[in-house]
This record gives structure tokens, C-alpha cells and sequence, in this order.
């Protein structure tokens, strides 16, 4: 686009100049005038297009805002005014002037003067012409009537007298009788023309002026000699004195001049304004065309910085305004760049800053999520932010609800650090937890880590109560012994000697003693079991087999026992013995639960089930019995703790003690009808 | 289609600027005859100065008369072959201070007292010897044509520029074309 401006505004410039010139007459150019004219109209035309094309252009680039648009529309604005109010000034007075001075030209004064001239030298040639007429009267009346051989010497004679250049008779028909002439050296006088020699003969006179172009000025008069005994012409030739035929050209070529101006002024004032109005418009154009340029290449750095900037605005920094000059606006791109320089690298430090304390905090995060204690972190409002995955598998459902007890004991205990243990309703676990505030300066909120230590408290109670155990039954077994060999004893040696009833009511006594000890070490061995028992030794089972084996000893018993094995049952991970003791204590449990309606006379029924679930064997005791009470449901694996008259109450313990060390589960519940159902969940064998 | 205006209407401007031809000189009598130098044409013309070109002839200016004769044979697979072209210049003036007009055909130089006889000497031209001898012509008909102008690139110039826009200072018959039939050029 510059190169086109720079090109148009030369070819302009130069066919100006053409056309300047041609307006100042220059014989060559001024053959060629309309085309010049023509070639000057395109070249503006061609100027204006571009111009127009320019402003088409920027209003595109103004529609679609491009930056730096609207920049470069002012500076073109601004430049294209500096450009067209001067030159239309110009222009204006240019054409004032122009018309005034060509019209001051044309002058009354010197309209008249040389008017006056031209008229001058018309009387001149007339005076002249009647005298020569006169002469030519006169020679005529003299040489008339002569003979055609006196009339060549009358004639010189004559010409000599009255001083006439030339003088000449012919016939009718033109041809030459005689002839005298001043200048010897011309051999052929001039003959009067056909028409001459017709005019003179109609009209009795003949007069012309001979002014051929480049020959001297001259008169010629035609007079009629005589009719008869022919028709014969007299023509006399006189030229005008040279140095009058000099000042009247000169006055006829300056009149000739100045009408010719006078009558095409209205065309020479067009035609400077027209070439001046071409180059008002060219250099219009031109001026408007440079100027769009130029604010184009103006508007050009800012339009870059623009991007450039909205590329940074992006986050890409990798974009750099490229430096187009020296000056101002050179030093902002250069100084946006480092600008942009610097933000890439404060960016970059900053990105991997970000990366170390992210990596940082997906190791805490780690740790946290990996961590079997539950942790609970409330912020300052007391509001929970992170629960860890702990938390969640040991409170489950509770979650809300122990957070909320975390609170309340946030706010009762200020800022201290605290301990506490505590028993979930729903599940019954029991938790240990403690509580520290985090410091302010990290944003402050508080922390709470907490353990389930159900296990770790049933184990210690379970420890306990076989220490218990152990020692009740050392302590208990020790004196049995003695006790039965001594009522034994007492019997024998006193049952001689006594009465026939005292007899019996000792040996009644000594009975009651015999049993009650037999009584009290069995249940020292039920003790001593529970104490004792060994660690499981797992191994594949079959259930269902083992199952049906128990079952088989109680074939006999008064209350139907009924099976639902499932079939197909995979093996078992678990000690067969002792899950022999399991099902022995659950149906005895049963058959103990139903005695009363054996008494009663209902019909008791025992169900005993096997099934999978998930991935573990359950084995369900049911009965139809009474049931265990309410209150004792939380506390039923405990030893001692029973809902029969008689037994040792270690039944559930040793049940839950086993299943617990095969780490499996046990659940009881009351059924919706009547009775109660125990359940046993095993591992599977491969699942171990 | 802004733009399509703009060209347009400028393409119109142009238009304007360029006059309507102005048919003003009859081409009367045209007769073309075998001369021993080749052919010689005789036409006769008929047309009126305008005012405007009489005032400006009667201020000096000379006026250039062209006519223009051409010799063409058709040809339908080329373009026409010119056969022969040849054009006279008559220059029309006024000389004000012998009050004559004056015609020139070349060197020959007439001059009348009245712009009548200077006319009609300049309508009627006489033994124009159009197509020379050594024209090889073939035995085919050819077509002739004639016409005369005011040549108003010899007018000074701001008359120039007038006659761009002005009718009234053109002069100019059309072409009067005629079939000439295997024209009889004399051999030697």
C-alpha cells in the first residue's frame, strides 16, 4: 500500500507537470492537450481510488475494532485537514487571481489601440490602393489606342513616371503583351487570375491586396485598356515600402494574438482551472493517501502492544511487541516487553511454588487419608472443613453428630487441649478423642484425633475377666476338694452311728454337699475354659458338615431342631473345635430359652441356618422363645451376665470371645414374632 | 456495491466529457475516376460554419480542415486489408488587414475577399489524387470512404478544451463509404 501511494503520487506529480506544461503552450504537448487531459482525469481518479479503497479499509478494521483504529482514523483525520484546508486556501485564491489578472489583460485601452492599428494600415493600403488606381487610370489613357509595338517602351516609360514596381498588359484571355518592371531580375511578371481579369472588365476596376504568407506586401490594380480591336488589361503592381509592411504585420500578428486570447478566455481560464484543480485533487489525494499511510504505521506499534497486551492478558507470555522505531514509542514496546519478561519469570516461581507446597500438601493428605484415627479440623467458626477417611469409616453415619458433640465441647473447654472417651449411641463404639486448637497464626480452628478403641477396651475386659477367671478358679477349686472328700468322710463314719433318720438326712446333706461341689467345680471349669481358651487355629471348613455333626448329639432332644444349610456353602477360615463350642453354647442357649415352653406345652422350634453373605458364611441360631430382655442387649457378651436361673452366664462370652479372635462379628437380635436370633459371621477360607 | 456506484458514476463523468459527434458536413457528390497517375477523387461538400467558428476564424484563428479518404477491401477471415489511405490538410485564416481569407492546401495559397468564395472553394475538392499508381490493388471490390472534419487538435489550446465540452465547435461529416468495383488502376 505505501510503495502503491508512493508510485500514484510520482505518476501523478509527473503528469502534472505534463499538463502544466501543456497549458503553457507547448506546441508539442499541445497537439496531445485532451489526451494529457484524459490520462491526468484517470491518474486522479486511480488516486481516489486508492484513497477510497484506504477508507474502506479502515472503516472494516473500525467495525470490527481492531485496536488502533480508532487512532489511526484521527491521525488521518488531523493529517487529511492539514493537508486539505491549505490547499483548498491555495486553491481558492489561485483561481481568484487567475481569473482576475487574465480577465485584466483584456483592456479597452489597448482593445482600441489595436484596433486602431489594424485600421490604420486598412486606410494605408486603401490610400495606396486609389492612388495606384490613379496611376493606373492614367497609364491606361495613355497607352490606350496604342499599337502593340509602341507599348513595351510606353509602358517602361510610364511605369519610370509614375513610379509603379510593375506593370503589365495582357490580352482577354490572359497572356502577356507587354511588360516593366523595376526589378529586372525577375524574368515572369505576375498575370492577373481569370477572376481578376472578369471583376475588371464588369466593374471597370480590378484592386487586391497580394499578401502571401512570407512575401513582401503588395497592391495590384486591373484596369481595361481598350476594347478593340481586343480586349486588353492593364495590371500595375506596387509593393508596399517594406518598413510599413514590417510595423502593420507586426500590429496585424498582435492584433491576430490578442483576439485570439480575447475571444478563448473563457477556455484559457478553464484550462488553468482545470489544471489546477487537478492538482489541487492529486495532491489532495495524495496528501490523504500519505496520510493513511502514515497513520496506519503510527497506529501500527500501538495496535501491536495492544496484542501483545491482551496476549499477557491471556496468560500467555510468551508474545513480544516487536520494536518498530526509535523513538517513545520504541522505549514503551521495549519496556512492555522486559515488563512481560519479568512477569513470566515471577509467574514461573510462583508456579513452582505452587507445585512444591501442592506436592506438600497430597503428602499430608496422604497421611491423613491413610491413617486409621479419625481427624476432624473445624475452622475458626467452628465449621467442619476436612474429615479425614478414618473419620468416616469409624463414625459412618454419626459423622454430624459427633462433630456436633466436638463443637459443644470445643466451646465448654475454651482453649484448652483436651481428652475424652466416649461411646457412639448408634454403633456403640467407644472412642478415645482428643482436641487441640491449631495456632492462630496458620488461620486458627481446631483439631480433633480420635481413635475407636472398642477393641482394645473389650480386650483388656476380656484379659481381665480371664485373670478373674484363673484366679476364682484356683482359688475356688483348691478347697472343693477337700470340702467333698470331707462331707464323704463324715458320712461314712457317721452313718453307722446315727438313727435311722438322722442317718438319712446326713446322707441327704452329704449329697446335697457332693453335688453342689461337683456343681461349683464344673463351673470352675467352665471358668478355667474361658480363661484358657487356646488361640484359634483356622483352617478350610465345612460348615454345613460341622453343623450337621453337633446337630446329630441333639437328635434326641425334646425340641425339634430344624436345618436350612445353604447349599454349595464355600469353606470356612476357622478352628473347627471351637466353632464345634460355638454351636453347641448357641443351641444350648436356645434349648435353654425354650424350657420353660417345653413346660408349657407350646411348640418349640430351633432354626438353624447357614448362608453366604457378601464375603462371609453366616450362622443363624433362631428360636421361638422369649427372647433376650431389652436392657441386657448391650452388655449380653459379657460373662455373668445371663437371663437364665441357672448357668454360669459365659455361654454368649465364649461365643463372642471366639468369633471375635476368628475376626469375625456376632449379632443378636430380637424377632418381630417372638424369640431371638444369633448370628455368626465367618471369613471365608480364601478370603483369610 | 458503494463502490460499484462511485466507478459508475464516475465512468458516467468521463462519458459526459466526451461530445456527442456532430454531424454537421454533408458529404454531397463523390466521384473517384482513373487519372494516368492512379485514382483522383472529386467530392463535393455541404455544411455551414457554425457562428461561434466564424467568430473565431474572424479573430485570426486559423481553422484546420482535414478529409480523409480510405480504400479497404473486406475480408472475412482477417481484418480488412487497407488497400490505400491518404488525408489533405486545408487551412482556413483570416488576414485582417488585407480583409481576405485565405485558403492553403499545402504550398498552394489562395485568397478570397469573402469567407463565401474561400468556402466554397474549400467544399468542392477537385482532382485529389487518392491512390497512387504503384497501389497494388487486386481485381475485388473494395469500399471506399470519405470524410471531412474540423481538426480540432490543430486549434489553440484552450479552444481545445472548449471542444471537449462544446458542441459548437465541431465540425465533421461521417464517413460516407461506397463500393468500388475492382477498381482500374492504369499500369504502365
Amino acid at each position: 500500500m505505501k510503495w502503491l501511494v508512493i508510485i500514484g503520487a510520482v505518476v501523478a506529480a509527473v503528469g502534472l507537470f505534463l499538463l502544466a506544461n501543456a497549458s503553457a503552450d507547448t506546441a508539442l504537448l499541445a497537439q496531445h492537450y485532451p489526451l494529457l487531459l484524459g490520462i491526468n482525469a484517470a491518474l486522479a481518479a486511480l488516486l481516489a481510488a486508492l484513497v477510497v479503497t484506504q477508507i474502506l479499509m479502515l472503516t472494516r478494521r473500525l467495525r470490527a475494532r481492531v485496536f488502533g483504529a480508532r487512532l489511526t482514523l484521527r491521525l488521518l483525520a488531523r493529517f487529511a485537514a492539514l493537508a486539505v484546508v491549505p490547499g483548498l486556501i491555495v486553491y481558492a485564491v489561485s483561481v481568484q487571481f487567475l481569473t482576475r489578472s487574465i480577465e485584466s489583460w483584456f483592456d479597452v485601452k489597448v482593445d482600441a489601440a489595436l484596433e486602431g492599428g489594424i485600421n490604420l494600415g486598412q486606410q494605408v493600403i486603401e490610400r495606396m490602393t486609389l492612388d495606384l488606381q490613379r496611376k493606373a487610370n492614367a497609364m491606361a489613357l495613355e497607352l490606350a489606342e496604342r499599337p502593340s509595338a509602341q507599348l513595351a517602351t510606353q509602358l517602361e516609360r510610364l511605369r519610370g513616371q509614375l513610379d509603379v514596381d510593375e506593370a503589365v498588359v495582357v490580352t482577354g484571355s490572359g497572356r502577356l503583351v507587354a511588360s516593366a518592371a523595376q526589378d529586372v531580375t525577375r524574368l515572369v511578371p505576375e498575370l492577373p487570375a481569370g477572376h481578376a481579369l472578369r471583376q475588371a472588365r464588369a466593374k471597370r476596376s480590378y484592386t487586391a491586396v497580394d499578401a502571401v504568407v512570407g512575401g513582401p506586401l503588395a497592391l495590384r490594380v486591373v484596369v481595361p485598356l481598350d476594347v478593340s480591336p481586343e480586349v486588353r488589361f492593364l495590371q500595375v503592381r506596387q509593393s508596399v515600402p517594406p518598413s510599413f509592411a514590417r510595423s502593420a504585420e507586426a500590429v496585424e500578428a498582435a492584433y491576430r494574438d490578442y483576439r485570439e486570447l480575447a475571444i478563448s478566455r473563457d477556455g484559457l481560464k478553464r484550462i488553468y482551472i482545470v489544471t489546477l484543480t487537478f492538482a489541487l485533487l492529486m495532491a489532495l489525494f495524495a496528501a490523504v493517501a500519505v496520510a493513511a499511510t502514515q497513520s496506519g504505521l503510527l497506529a501500527e506499534p500501538l495496535a501491536n502492544l495492544a496484542q501483545a497486551t491482551q496476549a499477557v492478558a491471556r496468560g500467555d507470555f510468551s508474545r513480544r511487541a516487536p520494536v518498530t522505531s526509535r523513538d517513545e514509542l520504541g522505549v514503551l514496546t521495549e519496556s512492555f516487553n522486559s515488563m512481560t519478561r519479568q512477569l513470566e519469570e515471577a509467574r514461573r516461581g510462583a508456579e513452582s511454588n505452587r507445585v512444591a507446597i501442592e506436592a506438600a500438601k497430597g503428602r499430608l493428605e496422604n497421611i491423613l487419608a491413610n491413617m486409621s484415627a479419625g481427624v476432624l479440623v473445624f475452622d475458626r467458626d467452628l465449621g467442619l472443613s476436612i474429615s479425614n477417611h478414618g473419620a468416616a469409616a469409624i463414625l459412618g453415619t454419626e459423622l454430624e453428630a459427633f462433630a456436633a458433640l466436638m463443637r459443644a465441647h470445643f466451646a465448654e473447654q475454651g482453649d484448652q487441649s483436651w481428652q475424652l472417651e466416649l461411646q457412639l449411641r448408634g454403633t456403640g463404639k467407644t472412642l478415645h478423642a482428643r482436641g487441640a486448637h491449631l495456632p492462630q497464626a496458620t488461620g486458627g480452628g481446631s483439631v480433633v484425633v480420635f481413635d475407636d478403641i472398642t477393641r482394645l477396651i473389650q480386650a483388656q475386659r476380656a484379659t481381665a475377666w480371664a485373670e478373674v477367671a484363673r484366679r476364682l478358679a484356683h482359688e475356688i477349686k483348691n478347697p472343693l476338694t477337700p470340702i467333698q472328700l470331707s462331707a464323704e468322710r463324715l458320712q461314712m463314719k457317721l452313718a453307722e452311728r446315727l438313727s435311722r433318720e438322722d442317718a438319712d438326712t446326713l446322707r441327704r446333706s452329704t449329697e446335697t454337699i457332693v453335688n453342689q461341689v461337683a456343681a461349683l467345680k464344673a463351673m470352675v471349669d467352665d471358668f478355667r475354659d474361658y480363661a484358657r481358651l487356646p488361640a484359634p487355629e483356622p483352617a478350610p471348613l465345612d460348615l454345613n458338615a460341622l453343623v450337621c455333626q453337633v446337630l446329630a448329639l441333639y437328635e434326641n432332644s425334646t425340641v425339634l431342631i430344624a436345618k436350612h444349610l445353604a447349599e454349595s456353602l464355600p469353606l470356612a477360615w476357622a478352628d473347627g473345635a471351637q466353632i464345634r463350642q460355638v454351636i453347641h453354647n448357641l443351641v444350648q442357649n436356645a434349648q435353654d430359652a425354650l424350657e420353660h415352653r417345653v413346660e408349657s406345652g407350646a411348640s418349640p422350634v430351633i432354626e438353624v441356618r447357614t448362608e453366604l453373605l457378601g464375603d462371609r458364611i453366616r450362622l443363624a441360631v433362631s428360636d421361638n422363645g422369649g427372647g433376650f430382655p431389652e436392657e441386657l442387649m448391650a452388655r449380653i457378651f459379657e460373662p455373668y451376665v445371663t437371663t437364665k436361673p441357672r448357668g454360669t452366664g459365659l455361654g454368649l462370652a465364649i461365643v463372642k470371645k471366639i468369633v471375635d479372635e476368628h475376626h469375625g462379628a456376632v449379632t443378636i437380635e430380637n424377632q418381630p414374632s417372638c424369640g431371638a436370633s444369633v448370628s455368626v459371621l465367618l471369613p471365608l477360607a480364601k478370603a483369610a | 456495491m458503494r463502490r460499484i456506484a462511485v466507478i459508475s458514476g464516475f465512468l458516467g463523468i468521463l462519458l459526459a466529457v466526451v461530445p456527442a459527434r456532430a454531424d454537421d458536413i454533408e458529404v454531397r457528390d463523390i466521384a473517384l475516376y482513373s487519372v494516368e497517375e492512379g485514382l483522383a477523387l472529386d467530392a463535393d461538400f455541404a455544411f455551414d460554419l457554425t457562428p461561434r467558428l466564424a467568430d473565431v476564424l474572424a479573430n485570426g484563428v486559423p481553422l484546420y480542415f482535414r478529409v480523409e479518404f480510405e480504400l479497404t477491401r473486406w475480408r472475412w477471415y482477417w481484418l480488412d486489408d487497407r488497400a490505400a489511405s491518404s488525408s489533405i490538410h486545408l487551412r482556413l485564416s483570416y488576414h485582417a488587414l488585407s480583409r481576405q481569407y485565405r485558403l492553403s492546401t499545402g504550398a498552394l495559397q489562395q485568397s478570397f475577399p469573402t469567407l463565401e468564395e474561400a468556402l466554397n472553394v474549400l467544399k468542392r475538392v477537385r482532382n485529389w489524387l487518392v491512390v497512387d499508381r504503384t497501389a497494388r490493388l487486386t481485381n475485388a471490390d473494395y469500399e471506399a470512404a470519405v470524410r471531412m472534419r474540423l481538426d480540432t487538435t490543430m486549434l489553440p489550446m484552450p479552444f481545445q478544451l472548449s471542444a471537449l465540452t462544446r458542441r459548437d465547435l465541431h465540425l465533421e461529416s461521417p464517413w460516407k463509404r461506397f463500393i468500388v468495383r475492382a477498381p482500374a488502376v492504369p499500369k504502365r
